[in-house]
């Protein structure tokens, strides 16, 4: 039973994090009706970035001090992001606007490959670490209620703390602020939102850039933890089937569906795994999608998906 | 001036229908294959067949797949490559259980699986469009990965997925050497390529395309969604799967999973959208370039580097591969969704009103 | 020229419902002849006050260049106003190719005969066709029984029933937003309606799929004309043919063989369709380049190729200029003529509605508010309400 708990409990974090790279996908679609195959790379960018400058900072400015070096690097980060966003709004989106979804979605993909490329090419390729001070030691609890108590990885707790945190705060922007009004309104139709004034090009670059501050977080988070490296960029993969049982429009949609998914792909790896061989994480959480798209494309709480005739 | 139509007036339906309706696109066609045939064996070395032409001849056979798929009946897929997988793997398994199974045989018989596997991974095509289906086909990329490397009995009891195979045997010719491997792909391609225009330019071609183009007409004229989108699925996979035993048996000897993994599935793709989607001359466009152009830019780097007495790694020229992809999949979308087989389609025009300006 | 000359070429034939005008030995110099006659042809058409078959004698018959038009034109509309079907006499060929070309279009393409004796046959045939069709009517044709249709809250259509007959023209009217292409819609298939049943051709049923339609014989138009961008005119029109080739797929892969004699066969057919819409000129353009006139053309001529039994027209003449409208209402009637094809169309054009149709169904709002023969309707009360006096 306990075992069970920290396999439980475990799902609940890893689908933590997965949530974070999901929330990248559906702001992005919610506000622009984009869907970006290229999160994944804007993860692993925006966490290069922060790695790198966070090493090297500490040469420029010749200080030890590691919490004003984070600090600065994440500063940085957070520019390099605003112009990566800046640029692909600039250099692809624009031209691509009212294509439908799929060659949107092609376009993304070269977007990734072009990030991929250009991040390698500027900050390296070899593994690199983020010490951003998660505690890495996992701790005992309830001990009084199970026997040994269960174990947790504290840094997984933390990390599902600034989840929640950042999807609060992007509810309620989203729901209250005028911004936010903006930005549902182009999701719903581009062209009707540009004819009541809605600047569409201002529009998509917030937008983007607030994607790249999520996957700049869910780059630290993640680099943190496996340090960052090019598989990275394949979270994104890994993160495409929790918006699909979320729904596509749906920010806690992402949460839960990461959940599901989380919790989904460490049981059955767990429990069904040794009965076919093992290493069924890999496609469980798709075969999860796969039913969900035959049956709910929405998803748990996407909006359904209408076709005009 | 040489290329103009003028005086060719055609009599008979029979004559407006054929595939290359103008008598200088038929010589040239039919030169074309004469030279690939004849020409290139006895031009090209060694390296040339290894890296590009044998490569080039199936990736396009596998592209042709895809456009088939993706560019004249408009559903995307991202699992391309598992479908090349099964036919790979497939035709493994029935070479190696089957005694005296020749190879051939087993050639295609890896493409029919691949189709029936296409059919089933297809069925959700039914139901959802766009990114939804995308994903739906990388379900079927992930697992086909997972169950080639798991699956004991895929790959003979192989730990790892890997598995060899020997030299193919056609009827007493052995296919060792690389003109032999060359000479075996064209025929492949030449006689699929065919297949694959016929089929296009008829009946099916136009249910297809119909549905691409407005499927909700597509049904009121009385078009089958279902038989339609499932028959593309099946006939681009079979394409893959003879592709992916091709890419196996022929191209490699031996294999494991990841040659068949999500970068084959994204290349795939990237050739049909560079190369020009719902055009056979698309494939081979797109197919030619992808090939080249790593190659190209070996070369190419080291020596612009030099120029500016920079020094250029190997790595470095992967990662500019990469940036180049990218940019020109944003590129084509943005200004010639077609790709490059509309630039040349466009080129011809203006070939046929040569000298004149209009 | 005095009346009572022009009076003895108009004969009427009241066994056979015809009107039999002998053009014979006759020479039409200039536009004033022509006018001359066929003022004297429309008097005693309208005097008639109903439709006939028209049975014309051109032997030897000679019409200057200058004359063409307005003779073309005259007999258009003569067709058009008080026309059932119309045959040809003429012995000679040339005379015959002359007229074709001369027009510059085939308006006269068909129904020329070589005998007076061959023509009354076709007539013959004719008559009876459309006597088939209006007596085949124990057979329910078109039944639509108390539909309504909802979209979450909003009600499109609320309990119509009405009943189309074999063979005739009928249209849908009625203001904006009144339901008329839901109507189309759900005749169709593409919608399916919470309550009521729609019965063709025998068939009762409440819910269709849109493909189901199609292989039921019925076949339509779009507003937004609904063409496959993608592809050219002639493959456009050819789709239209799909429900009728059998070829499998491995026959079509090597395509020498059946599946070659099967497309030349339906090329055929399509020809003979793009030859009656006048589209030879453009049968190879991509149809995203076309005007908008001619894609309707094209609609129409992808609906025709199906040989539906019920052809839906969703406002065939939208968007249409004043030729382009004749030209489309030639066209249905020539359809409705020759192959026999019952017609259901909506249109706003009331001169349109009043000279094409036999039957008019008016709806406002989403219910019927009149229905009846287009004079009926139009002295109808609720619908000169409904439209509040917008006139035509």
């Amino acid at each position: 039973m306990a075992f069970f708990l920290e396999t439980l409990l475990g799902g609940l974090m890893s689908g933590m994090l997965y949530s974070l790279v999901a929330l990248g996908f559906v702001l992005i679609f919610k506000a622009s009706g984009v869907f970006n195959f290229a999160q994944g790379a804007m993860v692993l960018f925006a966490a290069l970035a922060m790695a790198r400058f966070s090493e090297w900072i500490p040469g420029w400015l010749g200080t030890e001090n590691l919490f004003i070096a984070n600090l600065l690097a994440f500063v940085v980060a957070v520019v390099v992001m605003f112009v990566v966003a800046w640029l692909i709004e600039r250099l692809a989106l624009r031209h691509l606007v009212n294509q439908e979804g799929a060659t949107l979605l092609m376009a993304t993909l070269g977007i990734a490959y072009v990030l991929d490329g250009i991040g390698q090419t500027i900050f390296g390729s070899d593994i690199y670490k983020i010490d951003v001070g998660m505690p890495k030691e996992p701790v005992m609890m309830l001990e009084s209620v199970f026997e040994g108590g269960i174990l947790i990885n504290k840094e997984d707790f933390i990390a599902a703390l600034i989840a929640a945190l950042l999807v609060v705060s992007l509810t309620v922007f989203f729901q209250k602020t005028s911004t936010g009004r903006a930005l549902r309104a182009v999701a719903d139709d581009h062209q009707a939102a540009q004819s009541i004034g809605i600047p569409l090009g201002r529009i998509w670059v917030i937008v983007w850039c607030v994607a790249g501050i999520t996957a700049l977080v869910a780059g630290i988070i993640w680099g943190s933890k496996l340090g960052v490296q090019f598989s990275l960029s394949t979270v994104a993969l890994r993160a495409l089937p929790v918006v699909i049982l979320g729904g596509l429009t749906s920010v806690p949609g992402a949460i839960i569906g990461g959940l599901i998914i989380g919790v989904g792909e460490k049981l059955s790896e767990v429990y069904l795994g040794p009965y076919v061989g093992g290493g069924i994480e890999i496609w469980f959480a798709y075969m999860l999608a796969l039913v969900f798209l035959l049956f709910r494309p929405q998803g748990l709480f996407g909006e359904k998906i209408i076709d005009r005739v | 001036m040489f290329y103009r139509e003028n005086g060719q007036f055609k009599t008979t339906y029979k004559a407006d229908q054929q595939a290359f309706a103008i008598p200088q696109d038929r010589w040239a066609i039919v030169a074309l294959v004469a030279f690939a045939f004849i020409g290139i064996p006895l031009l090209v070395d060694e390296y040339m067949f290894r890296a590009i032409m044998v490569p080039f001849l199936i990736l396009s056979l596998a592209a042709l797949g895809v456009n088939i798929l993706v560019g004249y009946c408009g559903q995307i897929t991202l699992g391309a490559g598992a479908s090349m997988a099964v036919g790979a793997y497939a035709a493994y398994n029935f070479m190696v259980r089957v005694d005296g199974m020749p190879a051939l045989a087993a050639i295609l018989l890896g493409g029919v699986i691949a189709a029936a596997a296409g059919i089933v991974f297809g069925i959700p095509s039914l139901r959802v469009r766009g990114l939804y289906l995308a994903v739906a086909t990388l379900a079927s990329q992930f697992f086909w990965d997972w169950a080639f490397l798991r699956i004991k009995w895929f790959t003979n009891d192989s730990s790892s997925g890997s598995v060899s195979v020997p030299d193919i045997n056609l009827l007493g010719w052995t296919i060792n050497s690389p003109t032999d491997k060359y000479l075996f792909c064209l025929g492949f391609l030449v006689v699929f390529t065919v297949m694959a225009k016929n089929l296009l330019r008829g009946n099916m071609g136009r249910q297809w395309m119909a549905i691409r183009d407005m499927d909700v007409a597509a049904t009121v004229i009385g078009i089958r969604p279902m038989y339609a989108k499932l028959t593309a699925f099946a006939v681009s996979s079979f394409y893959l799967g003879v592709a992916g035993a091709l890419w196996g048996f022929v191209n490699l000897g031996s294999w494991e999973p990841a040659a068949f993994s999500i970068d084959r599935s994204f290349q795939l793709l990237f050739m049909v959208i560079i190369g020009g989607m719902g055009a056979i001359s698309g494939s081979f466009f797109g197919a030619a370039f992808i090939v080249i152009l790593p190659i190209f830019l070996n070369q190419m780097l080291p020596l612009i580097g030099g120029l500016f007495g920079l020094e250029v790694s190997i790595a470095l020229v992967s990662h500019v591969e990469i940036i180049i992809f990218g940019s020109l999949i944003v590129f084509f979308l943005i200004v010639e969704p077609h790709g490059i087989a509309r630039l040349w389609a466009t080129g011809r025009e203006k070939l046929r009103l040569w000298p004149f300006p209009h | 020229m005095t009346d009572s000359i022009h009076s003895e070429r108009i004969t009427f034939h009241d066994a056979i419902e015809t009107m039999e005008v002998d053009f014979s030995s006759m020479t039409f110099a200039d536009v004033a002849e022509v006018d001359a006659i066929y003022d004297e042809i429309d008097r005693r058409l309208t005097a008639t006050g109903q439709r006939w078959f028209f049975l014309v004698l051109y032997t030897d018959c000679v019409i200057a260049p200058e004359a063409w038009d307005r003779f073309a034109e005259r007999g258009k509309s003569a067709n058009i106003n008080h026309g059932r079907g119309s045959v040809r006499v003429d012995a000679r060929a040339q005379t015959r190719e002359a007229i074709r070309q001369s027009a510059g279009r085939e308006s006269f393409r068909s129904n020329i005969y070589d005998t007076r004796d061959q023509a009354l046959l076709a007539l013959g045939e004719m008559r009876k066709r459309q006597r088939e069709q209006a007596s085949g009517a124990d057979e329910v044709f078109l039944r639509v029984e108390n539909v309504s249709l909802r979209f979450g809250g909003v009600k499109a259509i609320t309990d119509i029933s009405f009943e189309i007959k074999r063979g005739e023209i009928s249209a849908i009217i009625g203001p904006n937003g009144a339901g008329k292409s839901s109507m189309l819609n759900v005749i169709n298939g593409v919608y399916h309606p919470q309550e009521g049943t729609i019965t063709f051709l025998g068939n009762v049923r409440q819910q269709m799929r849109p493909h189901e339609a199609a292989t039921h014989g019925i076949a339509r138009t779009f507003q937004n004309i609904a063409l496959f961008k993608g592809m050219s005119v002639l493959d456009n029109i050819m789709t239209g043919r799909n429900l009728k080739m059998k070829s499998n797929m491995l026959q079509q892969a090597f395509w020498f063989g059946p599946a070659q004699r099967e497309e030349l066969e339906h090329r055929a057919k399509v020809e003979e369709i793009i030859d009656f819409l006048e589209i030879q000129h453009i049968r190879k353009t991509p149809v995203g380049r076309l005007p908008y006139g001619l894609q309707k053309r094209v609609d129409l001529a992808r609906a025709l190729a199906m040989e539906p039994e019920l052809l839906l027209l969703d406002e065939p003449m939208a968007g249409m200029n004043v030729e382009e409208k004749q030209d489309m209402c030639r066209f249905i009637l020539d359809v409705n003529d020759q192959f026999g094809t019952t017609v259901l169309l909506i249109e706003h054009d009331m001169g349109v509605v009043m000279d094409l149709s036999n039957f008019v169904v008016v709806l406002d709002y989403g219910k019927k508010i009149a229905e009846g023969t287009p004079d009926e309707v139009r002295a109808d009360p609720n619908v000169i309400s409904a439209y509040l006096g917008a006139s035509h």
